[in-house]
């Protein structure tokens, strides 16, 4: 006999804990398989884990909008569970939005209004008065450092910036996820690890379980793919899954680096987060008074789209493996250097390379699928992080709306955020979507 | 003050190192400048503050790609660079006689500044050969540089955690230790000015260097698989944190 659950969740990063977590919380006996040795060990554990409102859609920045009241009040988020290993926290360092034209920020000042996001307006002189080290001058547009025109001296200045006072980062993203599942087994969650799944078995349309690749059999009548960077790789197993979906997700390649802050500058205690399309960077404080240096994926730079498990095996060569490369050290370190002239830049490049599950438009897919049973929570592209506690409240409400008798690719469901008080068309995040041109097809969302 | 820096274009520490020939490493990695060099390069740099008059000269002996870590220094202080280049990997005979014929052929040092060894390597070897081919006295894992008339004092750190101060008279080479500074790196003004710096780039066969009658040839290496052994600390916080201190002083030495 195989053992059965209600649900089967694949993958135990920071987006599948929530999902079992909520689904556990509703009565179901759940299961959350991973093939790393605990929670949040994936591409979880390489995640800037920024916690910012700016979107580019009105409904993309209610939805972080909401995620902010959950890590606000992340004990009581996780019922007051205790875990060993302590509890991530959340860094309200403020976040502030340059405005430049690297972002539409008309747009994101239109949203913020309607969601009632609480923001200033900050000109030049406010902002150097916050942040001393910049220098505001326009650097667009972005270009790489092995372009002759990227040391041309600038002759605009930028024009102020978007700053909200709530905004930040986790200081921790694997422990954050650990900390889901500890609450999720609290109320009954199963998690099993070192467990790669090698096939998603069906029958009549209808899913009945998982194989994994040691040939052990688990039965489920609900199987929830929030495999990240492998999400491609579940949704061919299951049949009929992936030929379905309009929208698809692929593993993208991404670099993320540690630059020391200049030395007059206690960038750990009085830094915020920054977003500056200008230059194609956000930073945010890091450990050791470093920046971390993120990028918004100007169109200049290279796209590796690669394997994840050639990946993470080391392989596939010079800018396609997982070591950070020299030019991109450069390009990104160069780029924040122009925006602070006091960043001093060592020699060897120190940072974190590690995928993004990306779909076509890179907004996430959050649905069920063509095979009954089967739900998806992927696409989550670099910029969902922020949103994994509301992913999982909606994912678990759409499943269970599904599994009674919702037909969503109708009716799409209606998700009630509880904080914001706002209702959300969960159809919006349709895989039978068309490509939506109004995202930033970036990290930005 | 003419001061030379040599540089050494070296595997990044933190790249996956494949070995291929038996002999060679492969090579599509990140090289940047040998750690023990920016020491060298910082400190050259905060004499010249001290002697205004002084000229920082970076000499590289390497592949032509080198030319981004001779950019790196100059970015880092140096004035000018020299590279002299080749198509293949030389021992520290060749390499000494290599920067001695370069620095000659280029001016008169009053001093020489180098790491006091390469990360890749390992040898210890090429600044005493330098010294030796300029009959000039050497120092290394200097910690500490004055200078006073025409003398050096140098502060050494020993293994055993002993230091001695020499007096060397100069022109002198001395081999940077780690204690000597804290790296100054480049800001993006830094980088800018670099790029428009000279470097003059020499192949090593124009060069006129005497044919050592003997070398050193590396005919095998093997990458030494480290094994990491876990193991749980427990007790009280203060018992925790007083055996992490024991374990970074007396075994990882770090402390």
């Amino acid at each position: 006999m195989n053992k059965a659950y209600d649900a089967i969740i694949v993958g135990a990063g920071v987006i599948g804990a929530p999902i079992t977590y909520e689904l556990s919380k509703k009565g179901y006996k759940t299961l959350s398989v991973d093939k790393r040795a605990d929670a949040g060990e994936g591409s979880t554990a390489g995640s800037c884990a920024i916690v910012r409102a700016h979107y580019s859609t009105e409904d993309g920045v209610a939805f972080a909008y909401e995620g902010f009241k959950y890590w606000l009040d992340w004990e009581n988020y996780l019922d007051h569970v205790v875990d060993e290993k302590g509890l991530a926290r959340y860094m309200n360092t403020g976040s502030i939005l340059l405005k430049s034209q690297g972002h539409k920020w008309q747009d994101v000042k239109k949203h913020y209004d309607a969601v009632g996001v609480k923001y200033e307006e900050w000109d030049n002189d406010k902002i150097v008065e916050q942040v001393p080290v910049l220098d505001l001058h326009e650097f667009w547009p972005v270009r790489r450092p092995e372009d002759p025109t990227f040391f041309d001296d600038p002759e605009k200045e930028l024009e102020g910036g978007l700053f909200c006072p709530e905004g930040g980062y986790v200081n921790d993203p694997t422990l954050s996820a650990h900390n889901i599942m500890r609450a999720a087994e609290a109320k009954g969650a199963e998690f099993l690890f070192n467990a790669e799944v090698a096939d998603i078995r069906s029958d009549g349309g209808k899913v009945q379980g998982i194989t994994l690749a040691d040939g052990t059999q688990i039965d489920a009548p609900v199987v929830v793919n929030c495999a990240g960077p492998h999400s491609y790789k579940i949704n061919q197993m299951a049949e009929g899954v992936w030929e379905g979906c309009n929208i698809k997700t692929k593993a993208l390649r991404h670099e993320v680096m540690y630059c020391p802050s200049p030395e007059d500058y206690d960038y750990i205690h009085d830094g915020y987060h920054q977003s500056d399309g200008d230059i194609g960077c956000y930073v945010r404080p890091e450990s050791g008074n470093m920046f971390l240096i993120g990028s918004e994926d100007p169109d200049c730079d290279p796209q590796e789209w690669v394997d994840p498990d050639e990946f993470y095996a080391g392989r596939g060569g010079h800018g396609r493996d997982n070591q950070l490369t020299e030019e991109q050290w450069k390009a990104q370190c160069y780029r924040l250097g122009r925006r602070i002239p006091t960043l001093q830049v060592p020699n060897q490049p120190k940072g974190v390379v590690d995928l993004y599950d990306c779909s076509d438009d890179w907004i996430p897919v959050y649905d069920k699928s063509d095979l009954g049973g089967f739900y998806m929570a992927i696409g989550t592209s670099g910029n969902q992080y922020k949103n994994a506690p509301v992913v999982g409240a909606m994912m678990a409400d759409l499943i269970d709306a599904c599994e009674k008798g919702l037909n969503h690719d109708k009716e799409p469901f209606q998700f009630s955020m509880k904080y914001t008080g706002r209702n959300l068309d969960v159809g919006f995040f349709s895989r039978k979507r068309e490509i939506n041109y109004n995202s930033s097809f970036s990290v930005n969302g | 003050m003419k001061i030379y820096v040599c540089v050494k274009h070296v595997p990044d520490s933190a790249a996956t190192i494949t070995v291929k020939d038996k002999a060679e490493i492969e090579e599509g990695i990140t090289f940047l400048m040998n750690p023990y060099d920016e020491h060298a390069v910082t400190e050259a740099r905060r004499l010249k503050e001290r002697f205004l008059e002084s000229e920082v000269i970076v000499v590289c002996f390497s592949r032509p790609e080198a030319e981004g870590t001779l950019r790196s220094a100059l970015a880092m202080g140096g004035d000018r660079g020299i590279l002299v280049t080749t198509g293949h990997r030389h021992d520290p005979i060749m390499t000494a006689r290599a920067l001695k014929t370069a620095i000659a052929q280029d001016g008169q040092p009053d001093l020489i500044l180098t790491g006091r060894e390469s990360i890749d390597s390992e040898g210890m070897q090429t600044m005493f050969r330098l010294a030796h081919l300029f009959n000039m006295p050497a120092a290394t894992n200097v910690v500490k540089i004055e200078i006073t008339g025409n003398n050096a004092l140098a502060t050494c750190e020993k293994e055993a955690g002993a230091r001695e101060i020499l007096k060397l008279g100069m022109p002198c080479v001395l081999a940077a230790g780690k204690g000597l500074n804290i790296p100054r790196y480049p800001t993006f003004p830094d980088i800018v000015k670099a790029r428009k710096k000279e470097i003059n780039i020499i192949d090593v066969e124009k060069l006129d260097i005497p044919e050592p009658t003997s070398r050193v040839e590396r005919v095998h290496l093997t990458p030494v698989v480290e094994k990491r052994i876990p193991k749980e600390i427990t007790g009280t916080t203060t018992s925790i944190a007083e055996q992490i201190v024991t374990i970074l002083k007396d075994e990882a030495r770090v402390i």
